[in-house]
């Protein structure tokens, strides 16, 4: 058993947790932040994407004692302080870049990560970004086209460069 | 003000875009126990015993649910050959034996693991042509003891068979001047591929009622089969759907949620069922895998004359709701092209595999890949350009369907012309490149459905349907349908998630039927609550009927805006609430010859629509590597209520068939033992999407509100088709098997 101090979508967590204890359990059962989901719990899927400081990885497959000190960033905590919605979230929205839904929040951060990296991608860089996400209700076409759209919302709004999510706000919880 | 036909959000894609939608797996239920499957690891046994004495005493155990203490009763799906635990025969790797309910998921496990059962392992069958052998070992070895629909066949391991005849294939096969082709293919199982695995959770209710979550195609009919099998009344029973993270026909079955009830029954405590992506993919309903012949005539100037075809289905275990397969395979085989004679069989087989079962288009990609891929050859035969040929022979108005259903409004040219010309038809290409079309027809399906509209007294507007929205596009669609006729913004409704506590009964997601059906039901609910608020509005602002417009929220008298009075406003005056409800309307099928037909159930298709793909493919001699270039479809839609969901059906299912055509096979290995999971299962990634061009195409011979047909299916049942003949174009031949890997794909160019 390990203790660690994790940082999600800005807040502290202390925990204790087994050596092999993925991230995505962490999150989702004793977090309760389910807006992280679980495809195949092999790696192959992406819906289960999280950020790890700013880095885009699959949850299934990161062990939660690997997160010690770090910031995590879930769907939950992508969009602005303010509660308006994150560049990537409006543009997924606008350029109907879901359907079912269950992809997306993976599908989101992962394009958050890489927009943060990239800021004029050609639609083969997103194409390229992503194909460790699955999508089987879009055939992708309008996922892409949201990637760019929030590629020059990013822009316009001089946010390119960016590290998506939350700032840690260093605190102790009672 | 028009909305349908407009560009219009999906109303459920904020809480998507923030994780804040609840899917199955994210419901919170306090104290909820886990359950777990014990699975039969043999393909073939008698269980001769369940001993769950040790299992039971294990810490944090609950319940244990097996044979011996749960119904007897079969289920019946046409065929009644399947219960909760099998007795005695257990036919498939995987099929349960018990559910174990514990306080933590390890503690199910250990004590799933504990259980001791007691098999008889005997020979089984895992081939659909070995199992049609008369030595073959019987799946169910009791068959002829199973009591069956009327209309159904079952005969040892003939599980269903239906046929079409009609004129005489052999004298035209016998035609001297006749040009005849022959030719077999393999198709490979695949799964539905939705992201969301199978999961369920179920809670006992004071005074013997169930409730049960899931994420369900079809929430209303499974609550009649689980209250059946229970022996519960079925207004005791309350199935909640949540967000359906994909389904494409594998979630109109049951699956976690009948082990989530079984085990709820024995607990004081909700009891959930989630499954891994390996454990969905033992369980869960793949497309059929199987088999085709087909021998065509045609005259030296491309009229075809005569076909002779013959599908064999590998439907696994049991007959779940595999039969529409072999059904829907007969009618596309010969279409859309006039050939007047015929004889078309079809037949479904039982292996000791999972149940095969219906995914998007079931039957769709597999007879139409053969069918055009078929044709294709025997147009190169004649020397004939295959759009050519495709032209020559594509049906018209007032032609017949395959069993003598009289067609109008028929687009199979314009579809077949507008795919090819998408891909730069007849220009040159380079070295290995080739161009492919396809065509086909497809049914709109007609469900009962019931909708129920909302007009609240502070501002609010709900829309209730039973049809649930498995990603397919009736957040937005149906919106836009009560939107037009009451004069609100779609943006401005609520939906609610199918509930049967809300009882607007819908006969569930399948068939392309949403927008069609459960749209004729948003339709006249929305009509039915027009009527009511024009009534109130009459007595509000002292106008006659006809002189008052409906509009953004208001009703207003003609020519007089500032007379005019909101809905919240007569909804306050009639006592709160203003309710629409509405029901789709029956549709009655075409009239058909029945004479042509042999016990096939689905022989006469409502309002079908018209689709072809185009696709250009470049293949590597050296690899066999296919890359496909550009994919076009050209659909025939009716009218297109949401123009941007009716592209996305298209796209979705243009890549879904690019996976069927190319990666994706579901494979066992030689005792049966499938690899579901997604490093052995290739479904295409954004890299692998090509360029696709959509060319929707309206007509007037739809039957749903604004004449729309149904969408979603379609759209995978050509592009398969097009690259196939798009690779013999390309290099000269194309596999008779699938998928066309780059293996089977270099294998098939160095062996011709």
């Amino acid at each position: 058993m390990h203790p660690i101090t994790l940082f999600a979508n800005g807040e502290q967590h202390a925990l204790v947790v087994e050596p092999l204890e993925t991230l995505l359990s962490v999150l989702r059962d004793r977090l309760r932040l389910t807006g992280t989901k679980e495809g195949c719990g092999t790696g192959y899927c992406g819906a289960c994407t999280v950020l790890v400081d700013g880095r885009a990885v699959n949850s299934c497959l990161y062990l939660a004692v690997d997160t010690d000190r770090r910031e995590v960033t879930t769907i939950e905590g992508l969009a602005d302080e303010d509660g308006a919605l994150h560049p990537v979230q409006a543009a997924f929205i606008e350029r109907f870049g879901l359907q079912c839904g269950y992809c997306t929040p993976g599908m989101i951060l992962a394009t958050a990560a890489f927009l943060s990296d990239n800021a004029e991608p050609t639609a083969r860089d997103a194409q390229r970004a992503l194909a460790g996400n699955l999508c089987r209700c879009t055939g992708y076409q309008p996922i892409i086209a949201s990637v760019l759209d929030a590629a020059a919302r990013l822009r316009e709004q001089g946010r390119t460069g960016e590290r998506p999510g939350k700032r840690a706000r260093i605190r102790s919880r009672a | 003000m028009h909305f349908v036909g407009t560009r219009r959000a999906r109303l459920d894609a904020a809480p998507k875009v923030t994780g804040a939608a609840v899917y199955t797996a994210d419901v919170e239920l306090s104290g909820a126990l886990t359950g777990v499957i014990l699975r039969s690891p043999h393909a073939f046994a008698r269980v001769l015993s369940v001993d769950i004495s040790k299992a039971r005493s294990m810490p944090g155990v609950r319940a244990i649910a097996h044979a011996g203490n749960t119904p007897d009763a079969l289920m019946a799906f046409g065929i009644k050959d399947q219960r909760l635990f099998p007795r005695p025969y257990a036919r498939y790797i995987g099929e349960p034996i018990a559910a174990v309910a514990a306080d933590t998921e390890a503690e199910a496990r250990a004590a799933a693991d504990a259980i001791v059962v007691g098999y008889d392992v005997l020979q089984p069958v895992l081939d659909a042509l070995r199992a049609l052998a008369p030595d073959a070992p019987l799946v169910h070895p009791d068959w002829r003891s199973y009591e069956k629909a009327a209309g159904r066949v079952l005969r040892g391991n003939i599980c269903g068979h239906n046929r079409i005849r009609r004129g005489d294939v052999e004298a035209a096969f016998k035609d001297p001047d006749a040009v005849i082709h022959e030719s077999r293919f393999r198709f490979a199982p695949g799964i539905s591929g939705y992201v969301e695995p199978r999961a369920a959770a179920a809670r006992r209710e004071p005074g013997g009622g169930l409730t049960v979550w899931c994420g369900s195609q079809s929430p209303y009919d499974n609550r009649d089969e689980l209250a059946e099998l229970f022996g519960l009344p079925p207004e005791r029973v309350r199935f909640v759907n949540q967000f359906v993270g994909g389904a494409f026909g594998g979630k109109i079955l049951m699956a976690a949620e009948w082990y989530a009830a079984a085990l709820a029954l024995q607990c004081d405590a909700p009891v959930r069922v989630i499954w891994s992506r390996h454990e969905d993919g033992m369980h869960i309903y793949p497309r059929h895998g199987g088999f085709a012949e087909f021998k065509t005539a045609a005259k030296r100037d491309g009229t075809l004359l005569a076909m002779r075809a013959s599908f064999v289905y590998d439907n696994g275990a049991y007959i779940g709701y595999g039969n529409g397969t072999a059904q829907i395979s007969t009618m596309l085989a010969p279409a859309p092209y006039r050939i007047p004679n015929l004889d078309i069989e079809g037949t479904l087989v039982y292996t000791n595999k999972q149940s095969a079962g219906p995914v998007r288009a079931p039957g769709g990609p597999p007879a139409n890949y053969a069918k055009e891929l078929h044709l294709d050859e025997l147009a190169a035969k004649l020397g004939i350009d295959p759009l050519e040929f495709r032209l020559r022979n594509a049906w018209e108005d007032g032609d017949e369907g395959p069993t003598g259903q009289k067609l109008s409004g028929v687009r199979v040219k314009d579809a077949l012309r507008r795919a090819a010309e998408a891909v730069g038809w007849g220009k040159p290409l380079p070295a290995s490149s080739g161009r492919g079309v396809a065509a086909t027809w497809w049914f709109s399906a007609c469900g009962a459905s019931t909708a129920r509209i909302e007009i609240m007294q502070d501002g609010t507007f709900v829309l209730a349907t039973g049809n649930p929205e498995v990603g397919t596009g009736s957040a937005a669609g149906m919106p836009l349908l009560a939107a037009e006729i009451l004069g609100i913004d779609p943006a401005r409704f609520k939906l609610a998630i199918s509930d049967t506590a809300t009882d607007t009964h819908d006969g569930g997601v399948g068939g392309s039927s949403s927008t069609f059906s459960a749209g004729m039901a948003v339709t006249a609910a929305a009509t039915d609550a027009r009527i009511k608020l024009l009534a109130r509005a009459e007595q509000a602002l002292e106008a006659r009927v006809d002189d008052i417009v409906l509009r953004d929220g208001r009703a207003e008298v003609r020519g007089a805006t500032d007379r005019g009075v909101s809905f919240a406003e007569l909804a306050r005056a009639a006592g709160g609430t203003i309710s629409g409800v509405g029901e789709s309307t029956e549709q009655n099928d075409p009239e058909f010859d029945e004479t042509l037909t042999e016990t096939h159930g689905f022989a006469a298709w409502l309002a079908p629509s018209y689709t072809a793909s185009a696709a250009e493919v470049h293949v590597d001699r050296d690899t066999g590597a296919v890359t496909v270039r550009k994919l076009a479809t050209a659909q025939d839609v009716g009218f297109a209520v949401n123009p941007v969901g009716v592209v996305g059906q298209i796209e979705g299912g243009a890549v879904m068939g690019l996976g069927w055509a190319l990666t994706e096979e579901l494979h066992y290995d030689e005792r049966g033992l499938v690899k579901p999971d997604l490093k052995d299962y290739l479904m295409p990634t954004a890299v692998d999407a090509p360029e696709i061009e959509v060319v929707v195409l309206d007509s007037t011979s739809g039957v749903g509100p604004y004449g729309l047909k149904g969408v979603g299916e379609p759209p995978i049942t050509t592009p398969p088709a097009a690259i196939a003949c798009a690779i013999r174009a390309a290099v000269g031949v194309a596999p008779h098997e699938t998928p066309m890997t780059p293996e089977r794909v270099w294998r098939t160019i160095n062996e011709k």
